[in-house]
């Protein structure tokens, strides 16, 4: 409401005659204003702000005289998943194939943490650790929690590693293939510091390649040794950013991945350039195609697991994800915003730190209202886990019946029979990318 | 496949000890020798695509590692004549290199300007005539290994693979530093 | 299975040219948590094999009779891993205590990321020894390669010998004495001075590792400058 009233006032300074730039538009003239001013490039959370391609360009063709339609509510529809069951002796079996992200315990507040566990433990799905280790809080309240081992190794330790139901090794994320982990001095608190051996209140720079290991032939022997001192028990995933995703996922199969996460460049960050969130990586639509591409070609599709992220926010886009290939997609941001981030109940402080409600993407500076995205015990007091766990699963209900929904529409009794060939393109952009017909044609571009 | 009178390329897709009988390695006879395998990142598994790549007579290349700016590299030796067969970047630094000797260089001036006009990851292995070369890039993450008996020198990516040669207990070893240029020929060894 | 134990001795025998390496750390792993079993140990005929006694957590000895690959005694916790022999990268990285000894050379990346226990090299460690250190004490006879101390945290690093380029970059709290030459420091790693408290410190470390013939007062001291911990646009050129 009050966003509105704020935009109008801005256009209100229009007059006949004004006209604003294409190529300098307002976000552009304040972005210089503010570098020139500042002297350092713009760190930011969320995700990518700009108009990618996306799950939002298909659509599906649901069943009518040539297919039958399931009954909604009383058909079943199955939505099961297990990740994992190449080489490890406890895959995890999921009941929805909807995840959460890594986000670490750092870029969130303990209590957000532990919401996220309890969340995804009453629908039966996973959580992730993230760059900074492994909390108390998380593992007692998630029943299944993927453990991440990133090139900082921030609280690291292998106590924690046979702990966790999953290992995933990070090489990249969406927001930043190719960056290294960011945590501004304000969020290292005294716990944080101590989590990560580090002194408090320093800007945080994690490396951006592993320490050691570097490559695929290195990886190969790197999960090796994680499968070792896990006695070959836990599923190990690997996660890039998408980008040269065909190559990527292909090696991550030949390293001896178990399942592969694949975070197009709208995946969240808590704290990234804005010029690496903008334009680095491949959006989503695409990295899904090229992912199941790989696999498909070294007749590994379904045999090592597909994990999809980046900017999945409805069931529709679950569905979608799962047409094209995809074994479970995850969920960061739109948890987040699950969870109270964004949300207008808290407008009026958002317009205290200069942003506002919906508009909100300063993760970095732990000053989050909604008592998410900080480290200040007072603000992340403000934020009930409970409520906040009710919430997520709440949400990945939703999520869950939306894509049951299309999956039945479709003639489906399980999620995962959906194929690309349910799906048609809106746009050409979208129809070469997914490599399924523009609506209405035979058409894939580049085929 | 072969470019020169005296040394001798193999090369096949396949498992190692399938490749050894296969060209019965045993039966091989020389003062020296090059082996790889390779975990193709970007180019397809064929045997184009397997190192060593002839860099010019009687000179090849093996690399581990990943070059980041050998597309337009390519292009630029291609105008200046040399011949591609393939997309790997590996065939690019070996045709770097004939580039540079055919110009004049030795093959120390030809390396030292990989230091300068190749960007990325790298630890060359070079086999020529009479010896081989060893660089790696500046960061230098891949591994090498090196060993120096009065009686031979050994490269390789693990201490496993010297440790089997005979004197390998009593060998000096070390690692070679980034951006220099370590050569050896036969009158020296 | 060629495992055999000599009453004699006491200790465990682990032949890897006959048992698998999955076997020998299976059984190592079984130690864990005060279960009972052999607290010596050999392994015989490592042959370069990656990832050999990682994950350990008992309070044993393993004495490992020639050359290891990758990741040996990663992650370990309690145990004393000696390796009579050369070790591959990523050695006892995440250490999390006890003792790791390496007769030979160690490659790359030696101790990355270890939160504590004790890392010992009778030869020379290569490129990026101690790097992301958390916590542990890493010992060094001859001399370390290239980026070494990368992002130290804490823990210290000690080269009898001497240290190749950038030398402790973006070093954090972590301690480094060299007794040889610095090929080069890395961003924000400056030469500190060494009082009384630091010999002290070096003379404890030194014994422990069994180097006390080495004197503490012949080596030099580094850590941070501090400079590079918030970032401050008049430093942007060192990031």
């Amino acid at each position: 409401m009050l966003e509105t009233e704020r935009m109008r006032s801005h256009d209100g300074a229009w007059q006949p005659g004004l006209r604003e730039s294409y190529l300098f538009d307002r976000n552009v003239i304040a972005e210089i204003q503010r570098a020139s001013r500042e002297g350092i490039y713009d760190i930011r959370g969320f995700g990518a702000k700009r108009r990618v391609p996306h799950f939002d360009d298909l659509l599906f063709l649901g069943a009518s005289v040539s297919r039958y339609p399931l009954e909604g509510y009383r058909e079943r529809c199955g939505t099961d998943v297990v990740l994992g069951t190449r080489f490890a002796k406890k895959p995890l079996e999921l009941k929805i194939p909807v995840t959460i992200a890594g986000m670490s315990f750092g870029a969130l507040s303990a209590p957000a943490k532990e919401a996220l566990g309890r969340g995804a433990s009453e629908v039966g799905t996973s959580t992730t650790t993230g760059d900074g280790g492994m909390t108390e809080e998380e593992r007692r309240h998630s029943t299944t929690l993927v453990y991440q081992v990133l090139p900082s190794r921030y609280g690291m330790n292998p106590d924690d590693l046979r702990r966790g139901d999953a290992i995933e090794v990070v090489v990249g994320q969406g927001a930043k293939p190719g960056g290294g982990g960011m945590l501004l001095g304000h969020k290292i608190s005294d716990r944080v510091a101590a989590m990560r051996n580090l002194p408090k209140g320093i800007d945080q720079r994690s490396a951006c390649r592993h320490p050691d290991w570097t490559g695929p032939d290195d990886l190969e022997i790197k999960i090796h040794e994680l499968r070792e001192i896990t006695d070959w028990e836990k599923p190990i995933f690997v996660k890039v950013g998408a980008t040269r995703t065909y190559y990527d996922v292909q090696l991550a199969v030949k390293a001896g991945a178990d399942a592969i996460v694949v975070d197009g460049m709208q995946g969240g960050t808590a704290a990234t350039q804005d010029v690496f969130i903008e334009h680095v990586g491949i959006p989503t639509l695409p990295a899904t195609r090229l992912a199941v591409d790989a696999l498909e070609e070294l007749g590994m599709h379904r045999q090592v697991q597909l994990i999809i992220s980046g900017g999945i926010r409805t069931g529709a886009d679950v569905a979608k994800a799962l047409a094209l290939g995809a074994d479970a997609v995850s969920i960061g941001t739109a948890a987040l915003i699950a969870m109270g981030d964004n949300s207008p109940e808290y407008d009026e402080q958002y317009r205290k730190i200069g942003s506002s409600a919906g508009f909100y993407d300063d993760w970095q500076a732990g000053r989050d209202p909604a008592g998410i995205s900080t480290q200040d015990d007072e603000l992340a007091a403000r934020f009930d886990p409970v409520l906040g766990g009710r919430k997520i699963a709440n949400y990945l209900r939703v999520l869950t019946l939306e894509a049951q929904t299309l999956a039945r529409a479709c003639g489906k009794s399980h999620l995962h029979n959906l194929e690309p060939e349910d799906l048609v393109a809106l746009t050409v952009e979208s129809a070469a990318m997914a490599r399924v017909p523009l609506a209405g044609t035979n058409w894939i571009p580049g085929a | 496949m072969s470019a020169g009178r005296v040394i001798e390329i193999y090369k096949e897709v396949g498992r190692p000890p399938q490749f050894v009988e296969q060209f019965r390695l045993e039966d091989f006879e020389g003062s020296h020798g090059l082996g790889h395998t390779r975990m193709a990142t970007e180019s397809k598994v064929t045997t184009e695509g397997s190192h060593p790549f002839s860099t010019g007579l009687d000179l090849c290349l093996v690399h581990n590692g990943s070059l980041s700016n050998h597309n337009r590299l390519r292009e630029r030796l291609r105008r200046e004549g040399i011949d591609f067969q393939t997309e790997n970047d590996t065939e690019v630094a070996a045709g770097y290199l004939a580039w540079r000797m055919r110009e004049g260089a030795s093959l120390e001036e030809a390396l030292e300007g990989c230091l300068e006009d190749l960007d990325g990851f790298y630890t060359f292995l070079v086999g020529t005539a009479d010896g081989f070369a060893v660089l790696r890039d500046p960061i230098a993450c891949k591994p090498a290994v090196l060993a120096e008996t009065d009686d031979w020198v050994a490269m390789s990516s693990e201490w496993r693979a010297i440790a089997v040669l005979p004197g390998a207990a009593d060998a000096r070893m070390w690692e070679p530093e980034p951006t220099v240029v370590y050569a050896w020929e036969k009158a020296l060894v | 299975m060629a495992v055999e134990t000599s009453e004699m001795t006491g200790v465990e025998i682990v032949d890897l040219a006959s048992t698998p390496l999955r076997e020998l750390n299976r059984r190592l792993h079984g130690l864990a948590d005060g279960a009972p079993g052999p607290r010596r140990w050999r392994v015989l005929n490592p042959n370069g094999a990656h990832a050999v006694g990682c994950g350990l957590d008992a309070d044993i000895d393993v004495e490992i009779e020639g050359h290891v690959g990758y990741y040996c005694a990663g992650m370990n916790k309690l145990a004393t891993v000696r390796v009579h022999g050369n070790a591959g990268p990523g050695l006892a990285e995440n250490l999390m205590s006890g003792t790791v000894i390496v007769e030979g050379s160690a490659s790359q990346s030696a101790g990355a990321t270890g939160r504590g226990g004790l890392l010992v090299v009778y030869g020379d460690a290569s490129a990026r020894c101690g790097i992301s250190m958390k916590g542990i004490d890493i010992v060094v006879r001859g001399s370390v390669g290239h980026l070494s101390a990368f992002m130290a945290q804490t823990g210290c690093l000690v080269v009898g010998g001497d240290v190749g380029e950038a030398l402790g970059d973006s070093i954090y709290e972590a301690c480094l004495y060299v007794r040889g030459e610095v090929a080069g420091l890395g961003a924000d790693c400056v030469e500190k001075g060494l009082e009384d408290e630091h010999v002290a410190e070096l003379a404890r470390l030194l014994e422990r590792a069994g180097f006390d013939d080495l004197d503490p007062r012949d080596f030099r001291r580094y850590g941070s400058a501090r400079q590079l911990y918030n970032f401050k646009i008049d430093n942007a050129g060192a990031y």
